[in-house]
């Protein structure tokens, strides 16, 4: 009995994922994807390779030396 | 004598500061904000040191400040100066010296259009190199609303940079145009 409750269920929890899918998300083809991705990534990788401006550095080094105070940057 | 952990913690956040702008900086569409983000970022990072669970992912917690920064001080703004999504458009310019690369114009403001929840979902699973579950992670909610941030933010800027107008030119597009509302 309760094999046939467990069957049941697993019907169901396939059924549900494919229909939803169909109902609400569209989705991009694979070549659309990937050229939007590889954007995207060029994008970011120009930004990346811009140099850490020195206030962090700075910031970072400060707080090493004045270690023990809360807020010493300030 | 500081101890070594804590020298080492330091060392890694510094190297995480040029992924953290990159994220700042495609997030706001301002460098100078973004900077200043990333500036909050590290001083509440480093004032909450002890905060961080060892051998957790470090950039996914930095990630996480600086997300919840952006939002609160976003909703601080708007509470002060309406400010609608056309003119961020207009001041996503990062550095026009270098501004050879049109298609990263016609990105950047494509990406501003987005909504910022759906802007962020894109960056940090698309760019960022994080997983959904991390994503969901930094932001607070379900993988699955991640998921479908992911994929609408794609249309939209699929939509918004024609990228398919190659394949499809007949009926097609407006069948697309249809379903996407």
């Amino acid at each position: 009995m309760t094999v046939d409750k467990g069957n049941k269920l697993a019907r169901l929890s396939l059924d549900r994922p494919s229909s939803s899918k169909l109902a609400t998300d569209p989705k991009l083809d694979s070549t659309s994807q990937k050229r939007i991705g590889d954007q995207l990534r060029a994008m970011y990788d120009e930004l990346m390779q811009q140099p850490v401006p020195d206030r962090f550095r700075e910031l970072l080094d400060q707080l090493d030396k004045g270690n023990g105070g809360k807020g010493g940057a300030q | 004598m500081s101890p070594a952990p804590e020298a080492e913690l330091r060392e890694a956040i510094l190297a995480a500061v040029p992924s953290l702008r990159a994220f700042a900086i495609s997030l706001s569409g301002q460098v100078d904000r973004a900077d200043d983000l990333v500036q909050d970022t590290l001083l509440r990072a480093l004032s909450n040191l002890h905060r961080f669970e060892p051998g957790t992912n470090l950039n996914a917690w930095l990630f996480t400040i600086l997300r919840n920064l952006f939002h609160s001080e976003y909703r601080k703004r708007r509470r002060e100066i309406e400010d609608p999504d056309g003119s961020y458009a207009g001041r996503l310019r990062v550095h026009p010296e270098q501004g050879s690369h049109l298609d990263f114009e016609d990105f950047r403001s494509a990406l501003a259009k987005l909504p910022s929840d759906q802007r962020e979902a894109l960056l940090l699973v698309g760019a960022s190199g994080f997983s959904y579950e991390e994503a969901a992670h930094i932001c607070g909610c379900a993988v699955g609303t991640i998921k479908s941030r992911v994929n609408r933010a794609r249309l939209r800027l699929a939509s918004l940079l024609n990228v398919d107008d190659i394949e499809d030119l007949g009926p097609d597009s407006m069948t697309r145009a249809a379903i996407q509302g």
